[in-house]
């Protein structure tokens, strides 16, 4: 099994104007095999963009990092000291949250991808234009038409699928997706999860997609990562994620989507998360948690339950006594 | 709450769309881009309604029409029984005070540079209303969104998301409107925020009895925040009903895929 991507006790944060450093990531530790659709899910402020932008290489120059992230088999993160030469958009791509303002309004799609192409191979305009089309194809939309169209000419999933093509134009084998689904309708967004699955296998891709959306995470992903306040609280398979999830958070998480034609009642988390500088003892999700008991002051360890990996004291046999 | 009678907001053969022009020497000619063709909508008083549409089916550009910012090419726009786009824009404008918007992210709807107290008192401050009965109005709707007074002196930027929304929601109620608007309200936030969202909506239209008309892509949230639906596709008005029906029972083509869309999805 080749890994894609392994991180351990991976911390990320970024330097205030008073030289404090707020850790957004507080030591994490996963690996995503190569092929695997890997899900990072959780609420907002939680840490999943900081982590889809550590592995994509994207980090500001005011963060810092302690730990180790290996893409492949370069260690990209060691320490502080980070190297993503030969790493960066050219195996590891990025498909922006809302291609609608990301996408360049001055420029058409053909452009774009030219710039990329040319950037990264050197081709001239013609042979990237080719080759663009081709991109273009691949994730089904009309090359001819579409080519010579700014992005406001087009639709917002064409614009998310141009978006895919730019990602993909760089030959990269790990693609990061932040949000890729939470602006589209539900006809859409099943297109976008099948082109995805589709090209998983057409292009050998792995893809870590970061999501508050559980009902896509599920639908799509061979493992979700359930992320809170840094940290990762469960790890399980996509289908599990909703029907059997583990930890009271992502329990609550799951209780808060609304299902079409099944009207419960949504139960929201209370309280908020905590902030980047705010340091809790113990497990993260105590101060907010209706399960919490006398064990959950001391930090939990990860436990093998139920097929998953969960650090909860509630998983942990004699914590409770 | 049961609705009324009484139409809040009118719509009868609307056409309405975005005037382009070409370049150089065909700038002389305009052409009109129809984006709405020929829609006709009524929201009652009390009522809950939802307009479910894909990007680009005209959901944004029918808002547009009804807050009196774009005249459609043909028919008539009532609200509270006047046609508003035959009425200068000062007068529109006193008309149109008897909506309350909350646009669509409120990450960009919000003026980082003034404070959460400012913001929220914007749509008095045109009006005569005493500084002092504005300050109470400004208590009074901050606590029925769930906030706390300790908000009122920060900026945007130091709100979460959910706050933020509270913010917009709690602005779009002080003047007391006759019918709240909201785009996307959901959209740009994570699901345990949202739900917390959605309560906070339902229990405003038990409390100040006003008509709700909510924009969205989102079929889950629709069931949540209307009792009524509109679908919009391609500028086109394709069903409407009560929206258990049409999740059951849909009659168009569009949104029996919209729903065999959703239901494959999970």
């Amino acid at each position: 099994m080749v890994l894609a991507v392994k991180a351990r006790d991976l911390r990320v944060g970024y330097v205030d104007e008073e030289e404090n450093i707020l850790w957004a990531v507080k030591g994490i530790s996963f690996e995503v095999s190569q092929g695997e659709v890997f899900c990072l899910v959780g609420e907002s402020g939680c840490g999943k963009s900081t982590i889809g932008n550590t592995i994509t290489g994207i980090l500001p120059p005011y963060a810092v990092t302690e730990g180790e992230l290996h893409i492949f088999d370069k260690l990209v993160i060691k320490g502080n000291q980070r190297n993503y030469s030969g790493i960066r958009g050219r195996v590891v791509s990025y498909v922006p949250q809302n291609p609608g303002t990301s996408l360049n309004p001055y420029q058409t799609i053909g452009t774009q991808l030219y710039y990329v192409l040319n950037s990264v191979y050197g081709w001239d305009k013609k042979k990237s234009l080719d080759v663009a089309k081709k991109y273009l194809s691949l994730v089904e939309l009309d090359p001819e038409d579409t080519i010579d169209r700014y992005p406001h000419e087009l639709s917002g999933g064409m614009q998310q699928r141009a978006a895919i093509a730019i990602a993909l134009s760089t030959g990269a084998k790990i693609i990061v997706a932040d949000e890729p689904t939470s602006a589209l309708d539900a006809h859409l967004r099943l297109q976008l999860i099948k082109l995805l699955m589709k090209l998983k296998e057409s292009e050998s891709l792995t893809l870590v997609m970061i999501t508050h959306d559980l009902v896509a995470a599920g639908k799509i992903c061979d493992t979700v990562a359930v992320v809170y306040a840094g940290k990762i609280l469960e790890k399980c398979s996509g289908s599990n994620v909703i029907v059997e999830p583990l930890h009271p958070y992502t329990q609550m998480l799951a209780d808060a989507v609304p299902l079409l034609g099944f009207k419960r009642h949504l139960r929201s988390i209370p309280g908020e998360p905590p902030k980047p500088d705010e340091e809790i003892p113990g497990c993260v999700f105590a101060p907010r948690c209706p399960l919490v008991f006398g064990k959950c002051v001391e930090p939990p360890p990860y436990v093998k339950a139920y097929g998953g990996e969960v650090a909860c004291w509630r998983y942990v046999s004699g914590a409770k006594q | 709450m049961v609705p009324s009678n009484n139409l809040i907001v009118s719509l009868k053969d609307v056409v309405a769309g975005y005037t382009t022009t070409g370049k150089g020497w065909r700038s002389l000619f305009k052409h009109v881009n129809v984006v709405l063709k020929n829609i006709n909508l009524r929201v009652y008083d009390g009522e809950r309604i939802a307009i479910i549409g894909e990007s680009g089916s005209g959901k944004t550009t029918l808002l547009k029409v009804i807050l009196g910012l774009l005249k459609p090419v043909s028919g008539r726009v009532e609200v509270l029984g006047k046609e508003i786009y035959r009425f200068s824009w000062s007068e529109r404008v006193n008309i149109l005070k008897q909506i309350g918007y909350v646009p669509q992210d409120p990450y960009k709807a919000l003026n980082p540079k003034l404070r959460v107290k400012t913001i929220i008192s914007e749509p008095l401050e045109s009006t005569n209303t005493e500084p002092e009965e504005i300050e109470g109005r400004v208590r009074e709707v901050i606590r029925m969104v769930q906030l706390s007074d300790k908000i009122l002196d920060k900026y945007p930027g130091e709100l979460s998301g959910g706050m933020m929304q509270r913010v917009l929601i709690a602005r779009s109620i002080i003047h007391d409107p006759e019918i709240l608007i909201l785009d996307e309200p959901t959209s740009a936030l994570d699901v345990s925020i949202q739900a917390q969202i959605i309560e906070l909506i339902n229990n405003i239209h038990k409390k100040l009895e006003l008509a709700i008309l909510t924009v969205t892509h989102d079929l889950g949230v629709a069931q949540y925040l209307s009792n009524r639906a509109v679908i919009l596709y391609r500028g086109n008005i394709v069903e409407e009903g009560y929206i258990d029906e049409i999740i059951t029972k849909p009659k168009h083509e569009y949104t029996n895929l919209l729903i065999a869309s959703y239901k494959a999805s999970i």
